[in-house]
């Protein structure tokens, strides 16, 4: 369903990212794990089709950003610390508007806004300006705005950082439900407990290269570690000794 | 682009800008209260300093041997009274006179050296001119001394038995000829224009600043590039709604100011009137409103390369300094309206709103200017569109001006609109300025034929080759189908009752009867030449040239918009604007719908260049052929003309042949264009 195949992007003589490759299967989430400047926020902005990839190519259930940029973009739900609400709309505002964009009829929009008012719980506070949201209740807004064109993928990046454990549990749930539902999920998270209890394969991104990919056993297994800490400190730590 | 997605921008950026209280606060209370302060608290000040004035007695020094008697008149006439009084002047008078008037002791001293005599006494009036109350008493005092020094004069020719009127050979006396209006226009003038141009540039000011750099530094700019739209949407909704504002404020604050000017000219000592009624403001409007157009596009087009609001505040800042200095210029003295000053952007249209309003600026005048400000915004527009291209610029990349200078944009298969409308803006400008240089040194040929071919044809193909367009699809280099030429035929037959009926209906018009006649003589130079020669200057040349310009070029770029009617309204007003005169251009315009719908119908530009040549060669025959303009204008032959054009117009629609493929739309984002 998400697709990234050999993905590399330059800034001169920068490489943010060499070489990246992996999938995200209907129905399944995968981590992408990584220190700070690995180039996991770049590889997400190629993946939905915001930067474009000096080599490389992305699909999402199908489409790629060659001549299809918008199906791509339609069948993306995107989520990341850059993607912040307008501070003077309210929730409702913000999913409306995103509704139009995606060009949703009207009659469809009403109902969907108020479905996902009421699953991500922004009914208390859907008509105060997102300037006056807590962060918790502006998280619950951003990830309501990235399913209003109820999309088959979804890319998430540290949706839970910064968030109390109440709604970082409450959000998890509705990632689980949601890849219940068939829907393909990246996550990208420094949260490596949430990684071990979300994710069904993960990804390790150092300096811009995958160093490590598949399931949570499979990478702890190679890289001589119990935990997925321990396994992400081995693969990091070793690349940083070399 | 998509209009409705361009709406949806719109409206939200709209309305979250309005809802932003330094907006609101900066674009419309703070200019709607300023100037009535302003100008209610300066002219408190000065007409309660001019009453003190009034009031104050002159306080004079008179040192040496003043005379008594003019003493005494300068107390009588100057309402002055002699505070210090010295039989002998001091060692060092200046020193001395300047410590009493910084003192303020005295504002005025009159001296007279020791040992003076004769029929001429000399009288010193020393006063300091860079102190107001001294300066004020000094005229005072310097008119009551000439008024005695005549009344003497005229004693002394008495006295001597001659005729005391022989002392006055001059009774001058000065009288204005500005009436108040006058005076307070002119007034208005001087200060209007400067407060215009930078109330637009801070009206739009925050509000650019908001919706570009603000939103990077909050991050809802990526947001919205997550979604499916196109960065030309994006830019295009954007600067919809910082105009929307920006035009807003600049009526609501033009009625303001020109009521405060209206109560501060009353309030003038020289008696003068400002009234600005709503033709003069809608005036007014209109002309600021191109310069309006660049003002906003350069806020935007500089705002997003910034990455954060305090940024953006650096770089905007020199945009607003060279508003003011644009605006400046109305202040000084000598700066008019010229072919030169008429090509510089901002400063043309603050010349121009002075000559309006003291009534100097005519039709041609105010075409010219719009036609080159709006030329310029275009060309502001395509700077802001192209920076919104860059996703180095959206996503607060390093160095973003490589990103925007880089060719990769450049490439291009097809012209887009804005690419039009850049061509048009050029090749107005090169028309405008090598015209007038062609027409003081050459004759009618040589303007028709640099014009048509240096103009016009040769910069549309090199335009072509500089895009790497190709010519044949470009161009529409394409036989018509045979319903095509069926409907050619009604329109080359028909279609010069277009313009002879808008015409007609435009010569009701104040101006317009005058013009006619002047472009009917200047067409009528053309009799002098033979037939095949006219023919081929005024004919055939024009129907080339101007139809590849204009339905090849101008039509090709804008028929990317996807929407006919922008397609054939935008190539028709290009083609209108070129006429420069207000009536010409109208007229033009209209056929120029005419020709633009063919064009784009047919998919061809054979059969415009078939109508247009017929109704240039027309033209020619008029003049030539007797009686032949009455029989065409009657209303029989007219109806019958007009029948068949419409017959034309209804036969072209859907004529061209079918293409093999229709080309792409426009690319999406180029974030990951496709």
């Amino acid at each position: 369903m998400i697709e990234a195949r050999g993905l590399s992007k330059r800034y001169g003589e920068v490489v943010a990212a060499s070489d990246v490759s992996f999938t995200v299967s209907a129905g399944e989430v995968v981590g992408l794990l990584g220190p700070n400047g690995a180039g996991k926020t770049t590889v997400l902005r190629m993946l939905a089709g915001v930067l474009t990839p000096t080599s490389g190519e992305v699909r999402v259930a199908g489409h790629g950003t060659e001549g299809e940029a918008f199906q791509l973009k339609r069948a993306l739900g995107f989520l990341t610390g850059d993607t912040a609400l307008y501070q003077r709309l309210t929730p409702r505002e913000v999913l409306r508007y995103f509704g139009r964009l995606h060009d949703i009829p009207e009659a469809a929009l009403a109902p969907r806004i108020e479905a996902l008012v009421a699953r991500f719980r922004l009914s208390d506070f859907a008509d105060r300006q997102c300037g006056k949201l807590s962060a918790g209740q502006k998280q619950r807004a951003n990830i309501a705005r990235a399913f209003v064109h109820d999309p088959p993928a979804l890319i998430l990046d540290e949706p839970t950082t910064a968030l109390d454990v109440v709604t970082g549990r409450f959000l998890l749930q509705a990632f689980r439900e949601a890849r219940a539902a068939g829907k393909s999920i990246l996550l990208s998270t420094h949260v490596l407990g949430d990684a071990e209890a979300l994710c069904d394969r993960v990804v390790l991104l150092h300096r811009g290269r995958v160093l490590d990919q598949g399931t949570i056993p499979e990478v702890c297994a190679r890289a001589g570690a119990r935990t997925l800490t321990d396994a992400f400190l081995a693969r990091v730590g070793d690349e940083v000794a070399a | 682009m998509r209009p409705r997605i361009v709406l949806h921008i719109f409206r939200k950026d709209l309305v979250e800008t309005l809802r932003d209280r330094r907006t609101v606060v900066m674009a419309f209370v703070v200019p709607a209260l300023i100037y009535p302060l302003l100008f209610t608290l300066l002219g408190s000040v000065a007409t309660d300093k001019r009453g003190e004035l009034e009031r104050t007695r002159a306080r004079i020094a008179a040192w040496g041997p003043v005379p008594e008697d003019t003493l005494r008149a300068v107390e009588q006439q100057a309402r002055a009274e002699i505070v210090d009084r010295r039989a002998l002047p001091p060692p060092e008078p200046e020193a001395e006179a300047r410590t009493l008037v910084a003192a303020k002791k005295v504002h005025v001293i009159l001296l007279t050296p020791p040992g003076a005599s004769g029929a001429s006494t000399p009288v010193r009036v020393l006063a300091d001119s860079t102190n107001v109350d001294s300066d004020a008493m000094e005229r005072r005092v310097s008119r009551a001394l000439t008024e005695h020094g005549a009344e003497l004069l005229r004693q002394r020719m008495t006295a001597l038995g001659q005729d005391a009127a022989a002392a006055t050979p001059l009774d001058v006396h000065e009288e204005d000829l500005a009436d108040a209006a006058r005076r307070g226009a002119s007034f208005a003038a001087a200060l209007l224009p400067y407060l215009l141009l930078v109330l637009v540039a801070t009206s739009g000011f925050y509000a650019a600043l908001d919706l570009t750099a603000g939103e990077k530094e909050r991050g809802t700019l990526q947001t919205l590039l997550t979604a499916p739209v196109r960065s030309v949407e994006i830019v295009a909704g954007k600067y919809l709604a910082v105009l929307a504002l920006t035009l807003a404020a600049t009526v609501c604050n033009l009625g303001s100011i020109a009521l405060t000017l209206s109560r501060a000219t009353a309030a003038m000592e020289a008696g003068a009137r400002f009234s600005l009624g709503l033709s003069g403001a809608g005036a007014i409007f209109l002309t600021v409103l191109p310069a309006a157009l660049l003002i906003v596009a350069l806020l935007m087009a500089v705002g997003v390369l910034a990455r954060s609001y305090r940024e953006g505040q650096s770089y905007l800042m020199p945009i607003l300094l060279l508003v003011m200095v644009a605006g400046f210029a109305s202040f000084l003295p000598g700066a008019e309206l010229t072919a030169g000053t008429a090509l510089v952007p901002l400063l043309n249209v603050t010349l121009l709103v002075h000559d309006i309003l003291v009534g100097k600026a005519g039709a041609t005048q105010i075409t010219v200017v719009w036609a080159v400000s709006l030329a310029w915004a275009v060309l502001g527009i395509l700077l802001a569109a192209r920076v919104f291209q860059s996703e180095q610029v959206l996503l607060s990349g390093e160095k973003p001006w490589r990103d925007v200078l880089s060719p990769g944009l450049r490439q291009a298969r097809e012209l887009s609109p804005g690419n039009a409308l850049a061509f048009a803006a050029v090749l107005l400008v090169l028309t405008f300025y090598g015209s007038a240089l062609i027409e003081r040194r050459g004759g009618v040929v040589a303007l028709i034929l640099v014009s048509q071919l240096g103009f016009f044809l040769a910069p549309s193909l090199l335009w072509c080759r500089l895009f790497r367009v190709p010519l044949r699809d470009t161009l529409q280099l394409r036989w018509p189908t045979g319903r095509g030429w069926a409907a050619t035929v009604l329109l080359a037959a028909g279609g010069w009752s277009v313009g002879a009926v808008v015409w007609a209906q435009l010569l009701r018009f104040p101006g317009a009867r005058a013009y006619s006649d002047w472009l009917g003589e200047l067409l009528g130079k053309q009799g002098q030449l033979g037939l095949g020669t006219a023919l081929l200057l005024v004919a055939l040349l024009p129907a080339v040239a101007e139809e590849v310009t204009f339905r090849g070029v101008v039509l090709a770029g804008l028929r990317r918009s996807g929407s006919r009617w922008i397609t054939v309204a935008g190539s028709a007003l290009v083609f209108g604007l070129f006429h420069v005169n207000p009536y010409h251009v109208l007229a033009a315009t209209a056929v120029g719908l005419l020709l633009g719908w063919v064009a784009l119908e047919s998919g061809s530009i054979l059969p415009g260049m078939l109508i247009h040549l017929v109704n240039n060669g027309a033209q020619v025959l008029l003049d030539r052929i007797p009686g032949l303009a009455d029989r065409l204008q009657s209303p029989m032959v007219l109806a019958l003309a007009l029948a068949t054009t419409a017959a034309g117009v209804l036969l072209v629609r859907g004529s061209r042949r079918p293409a093999p493929e229709e080309p792409p739309g426009p690319a999406p984002v180029s974030l990951a264009s496709p």
